[in-house]
């Protein structure tokens, strides 16, 4: 079986990491992409925690060492030479436009959650009063997260916004190039000043996992 | 919540939001990615508990710097 990491460009030289179930890391060249896999002679592949650790692992290292990494996804791995060569193959075109697409950026995570506000007055409302109040609630939340949302997307190359649930008010991913992510990062540390009642949760800078597959969830990707 | 805790905290956001990467995202080469992992139901379980931790984390701190207001 053969564990995929990644697509990359002018890697240096591998990283001196251990791959999945401790396989060392090997290259391959097809059909002019560059791949980082390892292989295993086990028949299935275990999904522990352990596992997808030492898979981002290998990712991050890579992104230290190339001019442009496509994560792949931690998924089935490939029986042999000959499927992981006709799949790059068949998906040669997306491939290019993916490593084209993510080429000198990072991504990063945020997720924005509006804590409940507090009912000031318990009079009870009318049936009508209620729904006034509840669209009222969803037309702010809308304009708020469109409201923070916006100014991160003009550091950004591309983004993607999730529909948050619940509690969140924002969950989206920004693929931002290297030059902005000090900007991108104070931006960010700026809303925590402005808006004292949002909590805010940026992770990164990650791999660009969010944008290596075209057409996953496209929804209010910007350019 | 202590600094410890708020350290674990952290560290647990930041391991769901990288699983769910790992898992979730990335680009797709083989036909079929089904996976059979009781873990990723998991991973949302325990993303929805810790993001409600945020919350009251925020919450908390909201509440004593009131406190050391008075």
């Amino acid at each position: 079986m053969i564990h995929l990491y990644g697509l990359v460009q002018q890697l240096e030289e591998l990283p001196d990491v251990p791959g999945v179930g401790g396989a060392p890391l090997e290259r391959r060249r097809i059909e002019g992409f560059e791949l980082v896999v390892s292989q295993s002679k086990k028949e299935l592949q275990e999904v522990s925690e352990k596992a997808v650790l030492t898979h981002a692992t290998v990712v991050e290292e890579l992104m230290g060492r190339s001019r442009a990494v496509l994560p792949a996804r931690f998924g089935r791995a490939f029986t042999g030479e000959k499927e992981l060569s006709d799949a790059v193959r068949t998906k040669a075109a997306g491939l290019e436009s993916g490593l084209t697409r993510v080429r000198g950026c990072v991504e990063f995570g945020l997720r924005v959650l509006a804590r409940e506000a507090r009912r000031e007055n318990s009079q009870p409302l009318s049936g009508r009063e209620y729904m006034r109040a509840r669209l009222a609630e969803a037309t702010e939340r809308d304009r708020l997260s469109e409201e923070l949302h916006e100014p991160l997307t003009r550091l950004s190359r591309t983004s993607t916004r999730f529909g948050g649930a619940g509690a969140e008010l924002l969950q989206a991913a920004y693929l931002v190039p290297e030059e902005n992510a000090v900007a991108f990062r104070e931006y960010l540390r700026g809303l925590e000043t402005a808006y004292p009642r949002l909590a805010l949760i940026c992770t990164g800078p990650w791999p660009p996992y969010t944008f290596a597959d075209e057409g996953e969830d496209p929804r209010e990707r910007s350019a | 919540m202590s600094v410890r805790d708020e350290h674990e905290l952290k560290y647990q956001v930041t391991l769901v939001e990288l699983v769910d990467r790992v898992l979730n995202k990335g680009v797709v080469l083989t036909g079929d990615i089904t996976l059979s992992v009781a873990d990723v139901d998991l991973v949302y379980v325990g993303l929805r508990v810790l993001l409600s931790s945020v919350a009251t984390l925020e919450e908390q701190r909201e509440i004593s710097a009131a406190g050391a207001q008075l």
